[in-house]
């Protein structure tokens, strides 16, 4: 019975994150319009892009492998499955002890799947833009991996039901240990994850694999139609997830206590006020990133991160540690 | 070196693709991100201009010559005048050249801004492209007012102008000009010379060393961001433009350090927005009262011209380069017996080909967009054999080899030696 809430709540929770990460792209695209002093799109473009996307027939090119035709619905699958285990404003639906290994897992694959259908693809720059994606996944996931667990790691020593689980979260944050060294950590791993937030849904400085004036798309060259389509949607729900991520970690109070709500209003409540904060980050680390910068090589890319991001990752998981250990009075 | 050759991959950079504004095709050789071989194919844009020039005659000709290109409209169809002129041995009056001054530099003004957004866009920085079209509208309004046309408007008459700038029209390019002062430049200068994307993506991209633009022969932003000081309005003393005192502009009097990168012809751009306004400020305080045009009626110009006898050959510094244009009469015919005209893209390709080579793959539509390539300009050349029937488009190989060979022929002593770059354009055979 209670798995069959659960699946039924998963659902509810694919439409649901469906249309607001849908929405986000509308309105993302408006914002940075209205930043370059342009009108934009309509709010609702993503939507009928999308659907028009699905009416259409697809095209596979002659020398396309067998993964070429999978990897959307593979990447799509993917991205769902990752919603059972993404904390949207209350702790995951099959929440156990250790779900950040899965949650971090899954969303590597579905970058590792686009990287699977572009080389099967046979296009020269969809095989340009899977080297780009491998490199530059490679480096972005260490300083957040160290980031991510030295917070739950930290937040476990405080007595929570499941270490090492997302719901963590919503039982301690990092802010309220409250110690000037665990605020400063916090701090920079908030800058580190922003960047590396940026990198995962490819833009301003990371737009490298996509590049569209390089290498015409990248993975998606050779994507057209109803699989376009569904890796349009995945990358949708992919940037909802990771920015869910940011704003579970960061910012993970809820609205439902101060509204005293429960049941399953609390449940709609914090999730709609979860949706906000993800809008907020999204729009300081997408839109307006976006906006104010352009595009690096990748080999500064990766500069970025292994002799910046990396640094401040370990700076910042120093200075929670020694806060810990209590060195320093 | 054979062990690696299994892992070099061939990208093509066209004729389609978003990187480009316009038809022509870089075949890249890549090991990993680094390029290893640069392949330029032409003629995707052929339109056969000089074969259309052979039946028009002068006046209709400078029409076609606006039309060659949609951004230096004014400078062919100066360069055009310019060359008629200098066969027939017309004289300009003064006021006239002072107005193709003017409007000259107005062009240059609207044509930098553009390829400022263009290299914006070339490195995922789509704000700057956005705002510096934006701020170009305004020198478009302008170029309207006075000429009637945003793109061809048609200023140029033989031995003259057809328009004169009056008073209001004086107002209106001050007050742009106070506007793109006050408010643009400072914001270009912050984005082109001080912003740490545009430098880190820039600098030492597409690198031209100064040897390199001088072997290739590069014109305009492209040679002076390398440290030639070529300027056709400087060095060889062109129309009023002495007395207006200009100098070529090169990165050292803005950066100090000249390395012929992108950042460099991006920093000679801004500066020529600089010394264009300036310019105009000037033309405006010393340009005489009196007749804009040598003829007194338009019907008077054809009776002359078919009375020339020789040839003329008409220079300008276009925005992107030196343009001439080469004309020989026809005596007794109102139509020239030869029209030609070379562009400064040409070169300017060749070099930047080169200059590719070893950088990484990043690095490509930021270099083709800074010499602001013009194909429209460039694919002119078809060659019919009259005999057989048999029809070939000359590309850049042939017409190198024609003109190494030519060069070698005047000048037996010449230092320099080229390499042929790419292979000829197999639409050639098609046809």
């Amino acid at each position: 019975m209670n798995l069959l809430y659960a699946t039924l709540g998963l659902i509810g929770l694919y439409i649901y994150v469906s249309f607001a990460s849908l929405l986000w792209e509308g309105l993302d695209r408006k914002l940075v319009a209205r930043m370059q002093r342009r009108i934009g799109p309509p709010l609702l473009q993503p939507f009928y892009d999308f659907l028009k996307l699905v009416s259409k027939e697809s095209i596979i090119p002659r020398h396309a492998g067998r993964m070429f035709e999978l990897a959307p619905v593979f990447a799509l699958a993917v991205s769902i499955a990752l919603l059972a285990y993404t904390p949207f404003g209350f702790a995951p639906l099959f929440n156990t002890r250790g779900d950040v290994i899965v949650f971090i897992y899954l969303l590597t694959l579905i970058a590792f799947i686009r990287v699977l259908g572009a080389v099967n693809s046979g296009s020269p720059y969809a095989q340009i833009g899977a080297q780009r994606e491998i490199i530059i996944l490679v480096s972005r996931e260490v300083p957040m991996m160290l980031g991510l667990f030295a917070i739950l790691w930290r937040l476990s020593k405080l007595g929570v039901s499941k270490p090492f689980s997302l719901g963590t979260f919503y039982e301690h944050n990092i802010w309220e240990i409250g110690t000037p060294l665990t605020f400063m950590g916090a701090v920079i791993l908030l800058f580190v994850f922003l960047a590396w937030l940026a990198s995962e849904i490819e833009v301003g400085y990371f737009n490298i694999p996509e590049a569209e004036e390089e290498i015409a798309e990248g993975p998606m060259a050779e994507y057209s139609g109803r699989h376009l389509a569904l890796f349009k949607l995945s990358n949708a729900l992919k940037e909802f997830i990771s920015a869910s991520l940011v704003v579970a970690i960061f910012f993970p109070w809820g609205i439902s206590g101060v509204l005293g709500l429960t049941g399953a209003g609390a449940v709609v409540a914090d999730l709609l006020f979860h949706t906000l904060k993800v809008y907020a980050v999204l729009f300081v680390s997408m839109s307006v990133f976006r906006a104010i910068t352009g595009r690096l090589r990748i080999t500064q890319a990766v500069q970025v991160f292994w002799l910046r991001m990396l640094p401040a990752a370990v700076i910042g998981v120093l200075l929670i540690l020694i806060d810990l250990m209590e060195v320093i009075a | 070196m054979n062990s690696r050759i299994e892992y070099w991959v061939k990208i093509p950079i066209g004729p389609i693709h978003p990187a480009l504004e316009e038809p022509e095709k870089f075949i890249i050789t890549l090991d990993g991100e680094r390029i290893i071989n640069v392949d330029v194919k032409l003629g995707y844009n052929l339109r056969g201009l000089e074969w259309i020039a052979m039946r028009r005659n002068y006046i209709q000709l400078m029409y076609l010559a606006e039309r060659i290109c949609g951004i230096c409209s004014f400078s062919h169809n100066h360069t055009y005048t310019r060359a008629v002129e200098e066969m027939a041995g017309i004289e300009v009056p003064e006021r006239a050249e002072y107005i193709r001054v003017i409007v000259g530099e107005l062009e240059r003004i609207h044509s930098h801004l553009l390829n400022l957004g263009v290299i914006g866009h070339a490195i995922g920085y789509d704000t700057v492209l956005h705002l510096s079209w934006l701020a170009r509208e305004r020198v478009m309004d302008i170029l309207e007012a006075i000429g009637g046309n945003r793109v061809n408007y048609a200023m140029n008459t033989i031995g003259g102008v057809r328009r004169d700038i009056e008073e209001k029209h004086r107002r209106a390019i001050l007050d742009m000009i106070a506007y793109y002062k006050n408010e643009i430049m400072p914001k270009i200068e912050e984005i082109f010379l001080y912003d740490p994307t545009v430098e880190a993506r820039l600098r030492d991209a597409g690198v031209i060393p100064k040897r390199i633009a001088i072997e290739y022969s590069a014109q305009g932003p492209t040679a002076r961001g390398s440290g030639v000081k070529k300027d056709v309005r400087y060095n060889e003393r062109l129309g009023v433009y002495p007395d207006l005192g200009v100098k070529p502009v090169t990165p050292k009097e803005f950066t100090g350090v000249i390395k012929g990168d992108v950042f460099d012809r991006m920093v000679v751009r801004v500066g020529e927005l600089w010394q264009s306004m300036e310019l105009i400020e000037r033309a405006f305080d010393q340009m005489p009262g009196g007749k804009i045009k040598a003829f007194a009626k338009d019907n008077l110009i054809l009776p002359k011209l078919k009375k020339a006898d020789g040839e003329g050959i008409g220079r300008y510094e276009a925005p992107r380069g030196e343009v001439i244009h080469y004309v020989r009469a026809n005596p007794g015919k109102d139509i020239p017996s030869k029209w030609k005209a070379r562009e400064p893209t040409f070169p300017n390709l060749f070099a930047v080909a080169r200059a590719l080579v070893g950088e990484q793959l990043a690095d490509v539509p930021v270099a083709i967009a800074s010499i602001d390539p013009c194909l429209s300009c460039t694919d002119r050349v078809a060659v019919v054999d009259a005999r057989t029937g048999k029809r070939g488009i000359l590309t850049e190989k042939d017409l190198l080899r024609a003109s190494i060979e030519k060069t070698r022929e005047i000048n037996p002593e010449v230092s320099a030696r080229p390499e042929v770059v790419g292979v000829s354009c197999p639409r050639g055979d098609l046809l």
